[in-house]
């Protein structure tokens, strides 16, 4: 556990590059958002601060291990106080989303109609729920950058490709045997705005394994990584 | 006594490529080492197996008593500074700075010395503040030096720690290893190219060539191995007669004579008497011997052994 935090501390010895940077991207974003307008349109800019987590956990592979090594951590334990990291800022993160969805429902979306923190279907339930889906997403999206840093560490752009590649088959094969079984072609074909056959927390269910998924998968490649 | 480094039969391949060919390595607690060999030996991959950054093919190594791979109580007690460091750097603001990078370094080493640390800095003249993908090579050499030695870890492995520094400042690196080490004794095994330089702080070293380790011993018995006798060829002649000779050169009425083993101080009042000149060969030239030599000059292994 000692070792997690000391990992931890190093991330944050640039507390602005891990935990400023993907707020302040969200923020211009948002900010784009206010100048055009409320149409009360929904226009995605939420999806803003996924991305910097994946872009997050990318990085702190792949700029932050090789020192992380030098200064006598281990492999084990760099991977495990990153991902604690990442947790945290997510669970820090979700929280202040859920805060901010309440806010802009509260001022009809900051006094210009927009509709910013509320996602249709995925995050516009209770504050629990949007917060509970945005930890697991972001834990998720953080996770999976980490994954795709170590595999670029240990293979490569060859790897990298060959790791894409093998998920695109993977996604491929779900599909098609999820099609096969009679539950139709997309498992979130909206109806009504709805999807079909599979609630927010449900979804978010999925999610939630599926970052269990990330963690293992990232865990066995980060085993070999050189530096 | 056990060894605070020690490699049997290590070895590590790169597809066909034997970067390390079965090197056996005790190291004992406490010294100063010197690895000495030539660019391409395998000194680097071998400084990154022991601190744990690099995999051995076949083989094992031994880091105060345990391997050191994924060994977190070997690891934190271990710092390894590389002449190709990488820091986070970023394009553009904010800038990894030094003082992040000892921060940084202060949470990892549990006897790590602000002070030190600081006095280090102004020694090499290197401001906290500056971001380091703006130093200059031998600037990233000094941050390099500065964490390794202020981390006092038991075990420190510098590789080429000094690429890039001027003389002034090699120096002030060999005066505070040695000040540090002497308060605070630990195990330093040190890649270099400038051997002769260097070969004051060393108490042993070992030679790589080519993978293998040719040379392991204590630098004391090292320094005097071997001798160059000058003077008129008859002289020579009758002074080197029976010992053995690595290199023989001639030109005119003198000649230049390597031999090999120790002088004694009678054989010194004899080469005195025949107005000969005995030069003890440098520790570089040595190494140049056991790493091969220059065309035609033979091996110190083949020799010594002969």
């Amino acid at each position: 556990m000692n070792a997690m935090i000391k990992v931890a501390r190093y991330h944050l010895v640039m507390p602005v590059m891990v935990l400023g940077l993907p707020w302040a991207t969200l923020a211009g974003v948002f900010a784009v958002n206010a100048a055009q307008g409320g149409d009360k349109a929904f226009r995605a800019g939420l999806v803003v601060i996924f991305g910097m987590f994946f872009v997050t956990g990318v990085q702190r592979i792949g700029r932050w291990l090789p020192f992380g090594l030098a200064l006598g951590v281990s492999r084990r334990s760099f991977y495990a106080g990153t991902a604690l990291l990442g947790v945290s800022m997510s669970l820090v993160s979700g929280l202040v989303i859920a805060g901010l969805q309440g806010i802009e429902r509260a001022t009809g979306g900051w006094g210009l109609s927009i509709t910013f923190f509320r996602v249709p279907y995925l995050l516009n339930g209770p504050w629990y729920a949007t917060w509970l889906t945005s930890f697991v997403g972001l834990s998720a999206l953080f996770v999976y950058g980490m994954w795709y840093g170590i595999v670029n560490r240990r293979w490569g752009m060859f790897g990298l490709l060959a790791f894409i590649a093998v998920q695109v088959l993977v996604a491929l094969a779900v599909s098609f045997a999820y099609s096969r079984s009679g539950g139709g072609a997309l498992l979130l074909r909206p109806a009504d705005g709805h999807p079909a056959t599979l609630s927010a927390l449900g979804l978010t269910g999925v999610i939630a394994a599926l970052t269990v998924v990330c963690l293992a998968g990232g865990h066995a490649t980060i085993r070999r990584v050189t530096v | 006594m056990t060894p605070a480094i020690s490699a049997t039969g290590l070895t590590r391949k790169y597809y066909d490529q034997v970067v390390l060919d079965d090197v056996h390595l005790a190291i004992g607690a406490r010294t100063i080492t010197g690895l000495l060999g030539r660019n391409g030996a395998g000194k680097t991959t071998l400084l990154r197996i022991l601190g744990g950054q690099e995999f051995p093919s076949s083989g094992s190594v031994q880091v105060l008593g345990a391997a050191p791979a994924e060994n977190e109580d070997v690891l934190r007690r271990l710092v390894l500074i590389r002449e190709d460091q990488a820091y986070p750097d970023y394009q553009g603001y904010p800038n990894f700075k030094v003082s992040h990078a000892l921060r940084a370094a202060s949470f990892c080493y549990p006897n790590w010395d602000p002070d030190l640390a600081s006095s280090l800095l102004e020694d090499f003249g290197l401001r906290a503040n500056k971001a380091i993908k703006s130093l200059s090579r031998g600037q990233r050499s000094a941050l390099g030096i500065t964490t390794g030695l202020a981390a006092r870890a038991e075990v420190t492995l510098f590789d080429e720690p000094y690429a890039g520094l001027d003389a002034v400042a090699r120096q002030i690196f060999y005066d505070r290893l040695l000040a540090d080490y002497a308060d605070f004794p630990r195990t330093v095994l040190l890649s270099t190219h400038l051997i002769d330089e260097a070969a004051a702080l060393f108490e042993n070293v070992v030679v790589i060539d080519r993978g293998r380790v040719v040379l392991d011993t204590a630098a004391d018995g090292l320094r005097g191995m071997a001798t160059t006798v000058s003077g008129p060829v008859l002289a020579v002649n009758s002074f080197t007669e029976g010992r053995p000779v690595w290199e023989r050169r001639g030109l005119g009425s003198q000649a230049s004579v390597v031999i090999v083993g120790q002088i004694s101080p009678e054989d010194r009042e004899r080469a005195r008497s025949l107005g000969l000149d005995l030069t003890p060969l440098s520790l570089q030239q040595l190494v140049v011997r056991a790493s091969g030599g220059p065309p035609g000059a033979g091996s110190l292994t083949e020799r010594t052994s002969a």
